[in-house]
């Protein structure tokens, strides 16, 4: 009965962090395009519901009823696998973020704000997110396309140079709250916005880290392997209706995740940048947060233009990953010389 | 110095954030350019070739005398006229079948220079989307009823002369080649 309990609860957990996740998928996708519009003097979605605020649910419904389409020479099962392959990383991610500090208590179930905390979350996160690629290659190559078959290559010599740099930028925020799980890092970084890790290992490992997030993500100005100028869609060239809905739902939820784990790991996560804000909810100041990295994300695609592939790789590799490496070696010094 | 500078805006992303700067300040006050079409329709300018119409003279009557130099003028061959005598004034021709087929119209409006008689014009009708492709097969009636709502002013119709008339009515009772103008009152 205890059992039961205790998986009802987790089970509701999961449920509602998933249907919240898949909410501001559906919503994000309209935030960018009302910004965006907005950003180009223009006025975006306007005519399903209120100023277009049923357009996500007007897509969905559109992407739900649309023929399913696999090409005469693709490969079946691979081509059905990719697009479950992308999107289960990047929603199992979710598993570990602390989105608020105290738990609700009804009766004597205790229901946590994170579906679990491992003792090993961001490295959870890292490996869950490089299988994503996995699915992207095998979508584009499992298509018998060659825009398919060449976003998909694009795809994973981006999402595998940017990883590295990504993983090491979050060597900083491990090295000092001593720690891989999601919440003592975020405990770590209380009292203030000084203490978040955004201030104390220099501005330069958040900023690779958001910069590889973006290039993660295959968002501009890194998004090569989507490029429509020349792969018409990239890996997922191929893909209609459901399948392709996955793809793009991954793609959002990627894009909220790797700004859900900045928070968490350079912006103190729910923690309140002053001591005498802390009268506002943890969760209000978690959500706030990972909005502004999200409009971050959408101004920055308002604005720069993609790179050129060699631009890209030769930043990734010339520049990201020494400077990453420089880093984590200061911050290893900076903290043997403050412990001793 | 002037390397120190470049390199030193290199590593802050001036240029990127100039750039952010910018698209900032359209998000907050930009104004918005484009036009909401269906609920907002565009001013079209004087001189805007839509569809073509047929224009009637004051007292009603239709202009077109039927010479077929639209049908010769159109690039598209999408006009088809068929001319006749007029009953009333012998010699006198009017086009008894004028089809204008607007689905091959490309509104170059050759049709409205080529006219000698200014019957044709170029009215402002764009919304020409339909799901019956037959209604785009305009017959003269049509034209002439786009006309009457495109241009309410209509000109004078030139009046005949008594002589003119009588020259008429001679035709209507010994045939063309006998009648001459002004043999008999």
């Amino acid at each position: 009965m205890e059992l039961a309990a205790q998986l009802l609860v987790i089970l509701i957990q999961i449920a509602a962090v998933m249907g919240v996740v898949l909410l501001h998928v559906a919503y994000l996708t309209y935030a960018e395009r009302k910004i965006l519009s907005d950003m180009q003097d223009r006025l975006g979605p306007m005519e399903v519901g209120p100023h277009g605020l049923l357009q996500p649910i007007a897509d969905g419904l559109k992407l739900f009823f649309k023929e399913d389409i696999i090409p005469a020479g693709a490969n079946k099962i691979i081509f059905s696998a990719s697009p479950i392959l992308v999107l289960v990383p990047a929603l199992i991610g979710f598993a570990v973020v602390p989105f608020g500090r105290d738990s609700l208590h009804i009766g004597d179930i205790e229901i946590t704000p994170y579906i679990t905390d491992i003792n090993i979350g961001v490295l959870y996160i890292l490996a869950f997110s490089s299988l994503g690629a996995y699915g992207i290659l095998l979508g584009g190559w499992a298509s018998n396309s060659k825009y398919a078959l060449l976003g998909g290559l694009r795809s994973a010599a981006q999402v595998i140079s940017y990883e590295l740099p990504l993983g090491l930028s979050l060597v900083g925020p491990i090295l000092l709250s001593e720690s891989l799980s999601m919440m003592e890092m975020t405990l770590a970084q209380g009292g203030g916005f000084w203490n978040w890790y955004v201030v104390k290992t220099t501005p330069i490992p958040f900023v690779i880290y958001m910069i590889c997030a973006i290039a993660e993500t295959n968002r501009l100005p890194f998004d090569l392997p989507e490029a429509e100028s020349e792969l018409v869609a990239g890996f997922f060239t191929e893909y209609s209706g459901m399948r392709f809905s996955f793809f793009f739902l991954a793609e959002y939820a990627n894009m909220i995740l790797v700004s859900c784990i900045a928070v968490v790991a350079f912006l103190g996560g729910w923690q309140a940048p002053f001591a005498f804000l802390e009268f506002i909810p943890p969760i209000v100041w978690f959500l706030a947060k990972v909005y502004f990295l999200l409009f971050f994300y959408i101004w920055l695609r308002a604005t720069v233009p993609r790179l050129r592939f060699d631009q890209l790789m030769a930043f990734g590799w010339k520049i990201m990953l020494p400077l990453a490496l420089v880093m984590v070696l200061g911050i290893s010094i900076a903290k043997y010389v403050v412990t001793h | 110095m002037r390397a120190k500078q470049s390199f030193f805006k290199t590593i802050i992303f001036s240029e990127i954030l100039k750039g952010l700067r910018l698209t900032f300040k359209h998000l907050l006050v930009g104004k918005v350019i484009t036009e909401q079409y269906p609920h907002q329709k565009p001013t079209l300018p004087d001189g805007y070739r839509g569809v073509i119409v047929h224009l009637r003279y004051d007292d009603g009557a239709e202009i077109c005398v039927g010479c077929s130099l639209c049908e010769a003028a159109c690039p598209s061959h999408c006009i088809t006229v068929e001319s006749a005598e007029r009953e009333d004034m012998p010699q006198k021709r009017y086009a008894k079948r004028y089809i204008l087929d607007v689905t091959k119209c490309v509104f170059c409006g050759f049709c409205v220079q080529a006219c000698p008689v200014d019957a044709l014009a170029s009215s402002k009708e764009y919304e020409m989307a339909t799901t019956d492709k037959r209604t785009l097969m305009m017959d003269k009636e049509a034209m002439l009823t786009l006309g009457d709502q495109y241009f309410p002013i209509r000109k004078k119709r030139p009046q005949y002369s008594e002589d003119r008339f009588s020259l008429f009515k001679q035709m209507k009772e010994v045939g063309f080649p006998l009648a001459k103008k002004g043999s008999s009152g």
